[in-house]
């Protein structure tokens, strides 16, 4: 049961072929070399593995890779511009809000998401929202002001720069 | 985990009897079934695919009958291996009584499971229970009286019974995450095998 | 610029945050097959038989191999790095660990046989196909009920499922104490089970090449030397020089990633059979009946006072449960790690502990985050508050007339340890001021007009980190030596790597270490590299746990770099023809004492490896030295955590209103990563307080909290901002003056969560409650104890 799929990756078309019980995630982690979004669970419960299809969040391990075919999926690896992190990246390296990286790829991922519905979120809507993703590292502590900082640059506001790392 | 229950079915008892016993009837009614052997007067083995979203696997079990009493009662017990997804096992005793010209079948179930079923099912598996037991009853009525629509429902009322009956506490907010589709193929798997237990 | 002190930000954020990040899953090779184990389902069984045909012949399966293969092919038992001597002297029971099953399982999830094939997917269906004939047997899962006559016998080398039954302190000094008491407090309490769940899933990839006879292992490890050194001796008999071990990023730890587990043998040893790599990556259900689970105990403690609150003695009896074999270095937690660490904060002139260590048909136990340390912080900390409530005093007075003074120091404990520095009284007076403790009263009545019954709680702690010196762990066991080691190669153009022992599994080494090598060689951060995590590169070193690596990865560094700076100015007094003696090493330049002449440290360098004008006669070419680090004794981190939780009195949801810590970890490197290492620890200790618990069926032995449908990770809801301080006294025995900061959090947040939920529940008349005290068991709590007062 092989499938060719074409979709467009980080802003590139790729095809594939797949088999039915094939996962976006396997397809973008063992078809197409996109190792940046990872598999931390297997009940679709950690968010490790979030990504964008046609710009909404969603647990890549949920979706067939059938099912993505014809749309476009933006994965960690194309939030940045070339070098340059995306304020949202910047933001969690500001925070120290990632300590092993694991979980990572799908907080950030998440964290877009949540921004583009709410651009100016509070702490307590920072927290309910990452309910679909864990970390075990950093007690969410720094993620949520990184988040915050992250949302209030992307409307064009200043960094809060709490730990006073954002300028170099 | 402990069940009991009682359907009423709009067939004589004879012919409920009958139907319990007939592999061919009970493939029908048993979603997935892909084959079910009578080894022997006492014995059936099974095969059942079941699949949920990606996932897919096949499930073999036994069952032997005991205390038989046609066309009253018996008892059943068996296992059933899922393979790396787990094991069940358990017993029923299962009683048919008269109910004007309709049969009344009441059972008490116990099953224990194992491996991946128990790691990631138990807290699941009450509920899933009632609804394919509801689901097999429902088409087993059907196959019996095949002048009525499939939907006339057997009448369920599955309990099952919770341990030591305290209060219940309100839902902890972890409940309300959603459970995940892949271990429902499971679920489903080890109530069909419960199934085999009451219905043999 | 000195960035010591500073909170530079992470150099391994990058690569992280763009999906740049190398996890070991994340590796493939080329030719690479994959493994697919077989675990057993039954908690204890004896295995009739394994037929693997219907398996083998079954599509795109290469082999398929059993526990019988590998003994036949003289693989041995997985080893156990630490031995406890009982009370009687006579050592711990050491059952066999196979790799894979060979007559018998123990546990749901013990390994009993391997599929490889072409693909996951078709090693996975062919695993359906391996049929294995069980015989079910009785199986032993409470350690208590495990200790009792007649309990199933987990392994016949173990009578009774004894492992070991240890000791610690002065039994007769502690009975005549308490004979003088003016009061004395029990307690029964319990130390839940915890899964480490690192968010990555532990891996490997075993790769045999058979020109030169080289095994190399990839793996998701904290200390690759010791998995070489472990697997290659005593599990696949293999000589170091033909077998690599590569850690690449680590995706998490917390202990769960130190041992040698099965997986990393089969996949080299099979890779060597087969000739083609063999890749295994645990899904997460498998990590949860896999991975070393923590914690574990089960324990009675009496603490016995005088008039004036003074701790005359403390006495505790422990069963520890041990699983159903012995992981690397699980002896060692409820023993070394747990008694040893009794005397707290405190001044308790007389402690015994006896610890009773049990196997049981579970995942085996060892290390989790802490390991030992808050277990007895636990045991402390409740006893402590108990007594305060029974005497009524404020647990604060209670701690700060206990406290050992700050001019104590070194100040020896009566179970073993030498405190060399700290100011337990310093610290919690911060701590106490940060949360307001004063205005806490206030701040109850007020929650309970909202229908919330508000509390407080205090825990301090302390734990022996920076681990270890290697004479000391060697006579209390240890099969191991616990230095480390450092390599510092300064290249010709005056950038350096520094390879190091230690491994970051989300550290931040390759920053922590950048700083101190770009501090004292007076070098931009960039310039330096932080080389870890590959056998084949590194120094002998023993990689990251107990809080050790700035304590003694970082000392070996600076070590090195003594040497450097020793050679370099060597040679810098040859090219400014200056004596040794005057040429001092400041701000990247070497310099003739009162001139301005000078050498820069990459002028120095770049003569060291073009020595043409060079003292050849005295010196070697090349500026590279290693380094070997023995601590001369532990660190003793310390700190005072304040929780403030609410329940609510309908529905028994708790929420943590506030957490503050103070800590004290010596001097810190980087603010940032050790406020980070404190919310993380914070988050697992709340997560062990409130949420998380490992249960089995305790008839049949079925894991029932194997995924996170039932497993309760803390996630960012469940938690609180955290308000964090720090009081700094020096860690006296290491040239840095650190202490470590890993364990924490998770080491004083149980005891502090659980006094902040009795303090809530004292109203009602509660006097302890074991963890994990989840929303239900709070309800039902609130509704046993409002029962009788309705009533009456």
């Amino acid at each position: 049961m092989q499938k060719t799929v074409s979709l467009t990756v980080n802003g590139k078309p790729v095809s594939a072929t797949v088999e039915g019980r094939t996962l976006l995630v396997q397809l973008l982690r063992e078809q197409l070399g996109l190792t940046g979004t990872h598999v931390g669970c297997d009940t679709s419960q950690c968010g490790a593995c979030v990504v964008h299809v046609d710009g909404e969040a969603v647990k890549a391990c949920t979706l067939l890779a059938v099912q993505a075919d014809g749309h476009s999926v933006l994965t960690i690896e194309g939030v940045a511009t070339g070098d340059t992190l995306h304020p949202m990246q910047e933001a969690f390296r500001n925070n120290h809000a990632l300590q092993c990286g694991f979980c990572t790829p799908g907080m950030v991922m998440s964290a877009l998401d949540l921004v583009k519905n709410n651009p100016n979120p509070t702490e307590r809507e920072i927290r309910e929202y990452l309910e679909g993703n864990l970390c075990r590292c950093t007690g969410y502590h720094n993620i949520v002001l990184a988040i915050a900082e992250g949302a209030a640059v992307m409307r064009g506001e200043p960094a809060p720069n709490v730990y006073g790392t954002a300028a170099e | 985990m402990e069940m009991t229950g009682e359907f009423r079915i709009p067939a004589p008892r004879q012919r409920v009897w009958e139907g319990l016993n007939d592999p061919e009837v009970l493939k029908q009614c048993i979603p997935g079934c892909q084959a079910l052997e009578k080894v022997s007067d006492t014995e059936f083995n099974g095969r059942v695919v079941a699949s949920v979203g990606p996932v897919r696997a096949t499930f073999g079990g036994k069952v032997r009958l005991s205390d038989l009493d046609p066309p009253q009662s018996y008892t059943i017990s068996g296992e059933g291996s899922g393979g790396v997804a787990g094991f069940a096992k358990g017993g029923a005793k299962v009683n048919l009584a008269e109910d004007g010209a309709a049969t009344l079948l009441t059972y008490a179930a116990q099953a224990q499971i194992g491996g991946k079923l128990a790691q990631v099912g138990s807290r699941l598996i009450d509920g899933v229970a009632r609804k394919m037991a509801n689901d097999f009853f429902g088409q087993f009525a059907a196959v019996m009286v095949p002048e009525q629509p499939a939907a006339a429902p057997a009448v369920e009322r599955a309990r099952v019974a919770a341990e030591a009956a305290p209060p219940v506490p309100p839902p902890h907010p972890m409940s309300t995450r959603l459970p995940p589709a892949v271990w429902v193929t499971g679920l489903a798997v080890i109530i069909i095998l419960l199934l085999y237990f009451f219905t043999r | 610029m000195a960035t010591i002190g500073t909170p530079v930000r992470r150099r391994e954020d990058f690569r992280f945050l763009t999906g740049g990040g190398t996890y070991t899953d994340d590796i493939n090779r080329p030719g690479q097959l994959y493994a697919y184990i077989l675990r057993s389902q039954h908690a204890h069984a004896r295995i009739g038989g394994i037929d693997t045909a219907p398996a083998q012949r079954s599509s795109g399966v290469v082999a398929v191999y059993t526990g019988q293969d590998m003994t036949a092919d003289g693989v041995g038992g997985l080893p156990c790095g630490w031995q406890i001597h009982s009370k009687d002297g006579s050592p711990m029971a050491e059952p066999p660990h196979p790799v894979l099953a060979v007559d018998r399982v123990r546990y749901v999830g013990d390994p009993v046989a391997v599929v490889i094939a072409d693909t996951l997917a078709l090693a996975r269906d062919a695993a359906e196909l391996v049929n294995v004939n069980y015989a079910e047997e009785p199986a032993a899962i409470d350690p208590v009920a495990a200790l009792q006559p007649g309990a199933p016998q987990v392994n016949s080398e173990a009578s009774g499922n004894l492992c070991y039954d240890w000791q610690l302190g002065d039994l007769a000094a502690v009975e005549s104490a308490f004979a003088k008491a003016t009061r004395i407090v029990r307690l029964d309490l319990a130390n839940n089970r915890l899964v480490p769940n690192a968010m990555e899933p532990r891996a490997a990839i075993g790769e045999f090449n058979r020109a030169t006879g080289e095994y190399t292992l990839y793996t998701t490890s904290q200390n690759p030397h010791v998995i070489r050194l472990l697997m290659g001796a005593f599990v696949l008999h293999i000589p170091e020089a033909r077998l690599r071990v590569v850690a690449p990023d680590v995706g998490g730890g917390f202990g769960s990633k130190i041992y040698h587990y099965p997986e990393e043998a089969i996949v080299t040893w099979a890779a060597g059979k087969v000739h083609r790599p063999v890749k295994w990556t645990a899904e997460r259900s498998e990590s949860f009946i896999s991975d070393a689970h923590g914690r574990d105990h089960v324990t009675h403690v009496e603490l016995a006072l005088d008039a004036q609150g003074k701790f005359l003695a403390l006495k505790v009896s422990t069963v520890a449960n041990l699983g159903a074999y012995l992981s690397t270095f699980a002896p060692a937690i409820p023993t070394y790690l747990y008694g040893t660490l009794l005397a707290g904060t405190y001044t308790t002139p007389a402690i015994y502990c006896e610890t009773k260590a049990v196997f049981t048909n579970t995942v085996p136990i060892d290390a989790y985050r802490g390991a030992g340390r808050p277990e007895a912080t636990f045991v402390l900390e409740r006893i402590v508050d108990l007594a305060a409530d029974e005497i009524g005093m404020d647990p604060a007075e209670l701690r700060r007339r206990n406290f050992i003074p700050k001019d104590a120091y070194p100040y020896q404990t009566p179970v073993a340890l030498q405190y060399d520095s700290g100011d337990y009284a310093a610290t919690l007076e911060l701590a106490l001021k940060a949360a307001d403790y004063q205005g806490f009263e206030s701040r109850r009545r007020e929650a309970m007009g909202r229908g919330k019954l508000r509390g407080i709680g205090i825990a301090t702690y302390i734990e022996a980190c920076g681990i270890a010196p290697s004479a000391v762990v060697g006579s209390l066991g240890a099969r191991a030596g616990l230095y480390e080691s450092a390599e510092v190669r300064v290249h010709p153009t005056g950038s350096v790597s520094v390879l190091t022992g230690t491994h970051s599994h989300g550290q931040g080494h390759e920053t922590t270490f950048s700083q101190l090598v770009a501090d004292t060689f007076g070098i931009p951060i960039d310039n330096v590299e932080i080389v870890h995590g590959d056998t084949d590169k590194i120094p002998y070193g023993m990689g990251t746990y107990g809080s050790r690596s700035i304590a003694v990865g970082g000392t070996a560094i600076v070590k090195a770099m003594d040497k450097v700076i020793a050679k370099g100015r060597k040679i810098a007094a040859h090219l400014l023809e200056a004596a040794e003696a005057d040429v001092e090493f400041k701000d990247g330049k070497f310099t003739v004492a009162g001139t301005d002449r000078s050498r820069t440290l990459g002028e120095v360098a770049l003569t060291a490896y073009v020595p043409h004008n060079y003292p050849i006669d005295e010196l070697e070419p090349g500026l590279d030295e290693t380094a070997f680090y023995d601590p001369k004794n532990f660190t003793f981190p310390s700190g005072a955590y304040i929780a403030e939780v609410e329940i609510d009195l309908e529905t028994g949801q708790v929420a943590v209103v506030n957490f503050t810590a103070s800590d004290d970890f010596g001097r810190i490197i980087n603010p940032l990563i050790v406020a980070g290492q404190v919310h993380g620890g914070l988050a697992q200790g709340i997560g062990q307080a409130l949420l998380e618990g490992c249960v089995y069926d305790k008839a049949s032995g079925q894991l029932l909290t194997g995924s996170y449908n039932d497993y309760a990770m803390p996630r960012a809801d469940d938690l609180p901002t955290f308000a964090l301080s720090t009081n700094t006294t020096l860690c006296t025995h290491n040239p840095l003056g650190v202490k470590g900061c890993g364990e924490a959090g998770a080491i004083g947040a149980p005891a502090a969560i659980t006094n902040a939920l009795v303090d809530a529940l004292k109203p009602l008349g509660v006097r302890h409650l074991d963890m994990p005290a989840t929303s239900e068991k709070l309800w039902r709590t609130i509704q046993q104890h409002r029962a009788p007062i309705a009533a009456e």
